[in-house]
């Protein structure tokens, strides 16, 4: 009996598994496909559409999520969450087969309400936790083009499946936020459905919880709004994929799912190791234009199109290449032009935008390329600049007005 | 300083090697001439007995009144212009025993390579570095590597070869004189000789001798402008670029821009954002500011370094444009050297000269048979007619150069060379350059030669025949 209940579970869980894959890896011919992957997560739709103050098509299929999980208690983890399935199989084999955890205290819940908290104030605080986003991250590795890359995008993933190894099913019952917003709605509709019949007492807790943990969120997020803003203006070369929004909300509203770095065509999109964006951009994606690999293209608006929560918001082609990724800035002191070193002109040659142009200034008595409006900051004259090691030509931070 | 150069010693230095060329073009040019210059020689009173007709004022116009020119000379192939690509299709066309004359405005070979001073031999190289222009341009390198600060850089791609201006007049001096080309100097191409179809048979020429014709059966336009084809009336594209000067200083040290920075610094930015405040220990080199001006690329001669201007976008068929850059540039040079001099360990530089020509870039572009576009030449476009290859520069690779490019649509009896010959701006940019005007030089060269031995048209020529003539030659095909 147990035996014939067991397998159509594993079944539904395997064919979930594959389908997850088959979402995030870029089988389908549905360029946007890997979306719809996230957004099966109440958790990320619930805490981006509150942060961004507006909510897309994909939220029906976190809506449906949600109210079954409202009706069975984790529906969600138990069948559909290709994470739960990987760290079930791996708890299965690690080292610990008691549920010591039970006493383990909900985090779950707290990081799920510090995260819906946080949203209202712009700023999901701990959204990254989702176990979706975490699942496809590592599906970014054939995008990392250097090895701090490879660890940062495997980074979650494999803690989870290290310490479940060793600690058991720990994340999925009591720190997994999506668990704990399907334990909250599960007791929500129940409450709800037996009309207040519970004592006072456990519903004055579940009060001050929320007080605290809300109270907590609301000053992480404001804080964290003000650090990530403070940090843009501070920055020189911090640049974020097209349609990114303002800085202080980007590293709130990125789940980290690595969906933009995996769709990056010249594989400029870099996950950051807090270098350029502190502790609250850490893992959040990056333009760095190395030295081997391409530009923005101006026939590609990819990574704009698969962000499930809204940090980069949607742009058609045209959109996307008026999106200011930054500034390109000459340096005289380098460029050969400038220098009279060579009669260089190959950021004026691939620039797709008209946006560089060799210039003689009279009262200088010189040439050198002055950068227009037009310039978007896609890179082209930064990969094409032939000095070495620095380049004259560089894409910088632009600073909002 | 024991490195510094005096003066007084470039003087010497230049005079003997100026003095060679001096006596080279006393020695006779050809026995033709020769025989002219000795008659007149023995004698200081000319009995000229022309009559000149001068311009006359015809009410309010000026009018020039209609005249009989007095034949120079008669010759198969009339190469005008003896820049880089000139003097590579009169030397090669020479070799397969044609009769050929040679004409140059001014008083040495070499255009721009020499008196325009563009002393860098680029773009030579492909992308992996592989020389791809052999021929007769590498033929006059050999000639350069043999003299004492000839060339330098010779093989060292990505670094192209610079030469010296007067080591390369002295080269080519010496091939004209070898070789038993009829060469005029000082004499200046104005314009084309037609018959009533429009097909070209000669050119006029204007000297100290007076306005004469040259007749001959095929004319190679290598003035750069496209004076003669334009003037025939073949179709071309008028084009505007930058009008710059060069300049050579001594006295001078070049300075390496990154000195003592290894590739093991590539992540390291070494300077701030520009205009914002930079970070004062992240200066690459306080002493390569552009704040002291250019001082410009290392040259054969020692502690000589040339400095390129690019100067503004200027029209170089405008008298009033040529005019006004040829006294501003003079100014921004010598202003650029005061610059220099308050670089420590400069103070002693100076301002050896500045070009006798204007750095004109392109300035007309023929309607040819085929014009080459800059989508074949970044798309690597391979050609049935290829006569040769350019070098790659800037983002663009090596590319071949089709015989379709040298030939006018319109106009009988004409082949271009150099750096107005069939190809949109941007190809045009590259193509005008030292070495490709070796090559289109020679292959035009060549090609006439080809239309006098087969008694063709240009457009009517044998390329299999042409591609092995250049084989035979040395060039690079591919």
């Amino acid at each position: 009996m147990t035996f014939l209940r067991r397998v159509p579970r594993r079944v539904i869980q395997l064919t979930c598994f594959v389908g997850a894959v088959v979402l995030i890896w870029p089988v389908l011919p549905w360029a946007i496909a890997p979306r719809f992957f996230q957004q099966a997560s109440p958790f990320v739709v619930l805490s981006s559409s509150i942060a961004a103050r507006s909510i897309g098509v994909g939220a029906i299929l976190a809506l449906i999520v949600a109210v079954a999980s409202s009706f069975k208690k984790r529906w969600f983890c138990l069948y559909l969450c290709p994470t739960g399935f990987l760290l079930e199989n791996t708890s299965r084999t690690g080292l610990r087969k008691t549920s010591w955890w039970s006493k383990c205290p909900p985090i779950g819940r707290y990081v799920a309400i510090l995260t819906l908290v946080g949203a209202a104030f712009g700023y999901p605080v701990l959204l990254w936790m989702d176990p979706l986003c975490i699942f496809s991250s590592p599906f970014a590795v054939n995008k990392a083009t250097n090895p701090v890359s490879v660890i940062l995008v495997c980074l979650g993933l494999g803690v989870l499946v290290g310490a479940t190894f060793v600690f058991g099913m720990l994340w999925c019952v009591r720190i997994c936020p999506l668990s704990g917003l399907q334990d909250m709605l599960f007791a929500a509709r129940k409450a709800l459905w037996t009309k207040l019949t519970a004592s006072a007492s456990p519903r004055f807790r579940v009060a001050r919880r929320v007080f605290f943990a809300g109270g907590a969120a609301a000053l992480l997020a404001v804080w964290a709004r003000r650090a990530g803003a403070a940090r843009y203006r501070k920055s020189d070369t911090l640049l974020r994929p097209p349609g990114a929004v303002p800085e202080d909300r980007f590293t709130g509203l990125c789940i980290r799912c690595n969906n933009c770095v995996h769709a990056c065509p010249t594989k400029v999109i870099h996950p950051d190791t807090g270098h350029e964006a502190g502790l609250a951009g850490f893992a959040a994606p990056i333009i760095r234009f190395d030295r081997d690999y391409k530009y923005c293209l101006e026939t590609c608006n990819d990574c704009t199109q698969v962000c499930p929560t809204g940090a980069l918001t949607p742009l058609d082609l045209q959109q996307k290449n008026k999106y200011i990724i930054g500034e390109a800035l000459v340096d005289n002191d380098v460029c050969l032009t400038a220098l009279g070193k060579k009669e260089c002109d190959a950021c004026e040659l691939t620039c797709p935008y008209d946006a560089v142009k060799i210039t003689w200034d009279e009262a200088q008595y010189n040439a050198y390329p002055v950068v227009n409006d037009k310039c978007i900051g896609c890179g082209a004259c930064e990969v094409v600049c032939p000095t070495t090691p620095v380049k004259a030509i560089r894409v910088w931070t632009q600073k909002p007005l | 300083m024991s490195k510094d150069l005096t003066r007084r010693e470039l003087m010497r230095r230049s005079i003997a090697a100026g003095g060679l060329f001096a006596a080279g073009s006393l020695m006779p040019v050809s026995s033709a001439q020769a025989n002219q210059a000795g008659g007149q020689s023995t004698s200081h009173a000319t009995t000229e007995a022309e009559t000149r007709v001068p311009a006359t004022i015809a009410g309010d116009k000026v009018v020039q009144p209609r005249r009989e020119l007095p034949v120079l000379q008669k010759t198969s192939i009339l190469v005008v212009g003896g820049g880089p690509a000139g003097t590579a299709a009169a030397f090669s066309a020479k070799r397969l025993g044609v009769d050929v004359t040679l004409v140059e405005r001014y008083g040495y070979l070499g255009g721009l390579a020499t008196g325009g001073l563009v002393l860098a031999i680029f773009p030579l190289y492909d992308r992996n570095n592989k020389q791809v222009i052999f021929g007769i341009g590498e033929e006059m390198m050999k000639k350069l590597d043999v003299l004492k600060f000839g060339i330098i850089n010779r093989n060292k791609a990505p670094v192209y070869p610079t030469i010296d201006a007067e080591a390369f007049k002295y080269v080519l001096a010496k091939m004209v004189l070898d070789s038993g080309i009829n060469a005029y100097l000082d004499c200046w191409g104005v314009d084309a000789i037609v018959d009533a179809k429009g097909a070209v048979h000669g050119a006029v020429f204007e000297s100290k001798s007076g306005r004469q014709a040259i007749l001959a059966d095929i004319v190679i336009d290598c003035s750069g402008d496209g004076d003669i084809y334009a003037a025939a009336g073949a179709g071309f594209e008028k084009v505007k670029s930058f009008i710059g000067i060069v300049s050579r200083i001594g006295n001078i040290d070049e300075i390496d821009l990154f000195a003592g920075r290894g590739p093991e610094d590539h992540d390291k930015p070494l300077t701030g954002k520009p205009g914002s405040g930079r970070p004062s220990g992240g200066r690459v080199n306080e002493l390569t500011s552009s704040a002291y001006g250019h001082a410009g690329l290392l040259t054969p001669a020692p502690h000589v370094n040339w400095v390129n201007l690019r100067g503004p976008i200027a029209d170089a068929l405008d008298v009033a444009d040529l005019t006004a850059l040829e006294l501003k540039h003079r100014l921004g040079t010598w202003a650029n050297v005061e610059k220099l001099r308050e670089k420590p360990g400069n103070e002693q530089a100076y301002l050896a000269e500045t070009a006798p020509q204007l750095g004109v870039r392109l300035s007309r572009l023929l309607d040819g048979v085929k014009k080459l576009t800059f989508e074949e030449i970044r798309s690597g476009a391979k050609f049935k007619d290829v006569i040769g290859y350019s070098g790659g520069a800037g983002d663009a690779d090596a590319f071949q150069i089709p015989y379709g490019s040298l030939v006018p649509a319109k106009v009988e009896n004409v082949l271009a060379a150099g750096r107005c010959i069939s190809a949109e701006f941007k190809v045009a940019d590259i193509t005008r350059l030292i070495p490709v005007c070796w090559v289109t030089g020679q292959a035009a060269g060549l090609a006439a030669a080809l239309c006098i031995q087969d008694k063709c048209k240009p457009r009517d020529v044998n390329v299999a025949k042409l591609q092995n003539l250049l084989h035979q030659q040395g060039a690079y095909l591919g």
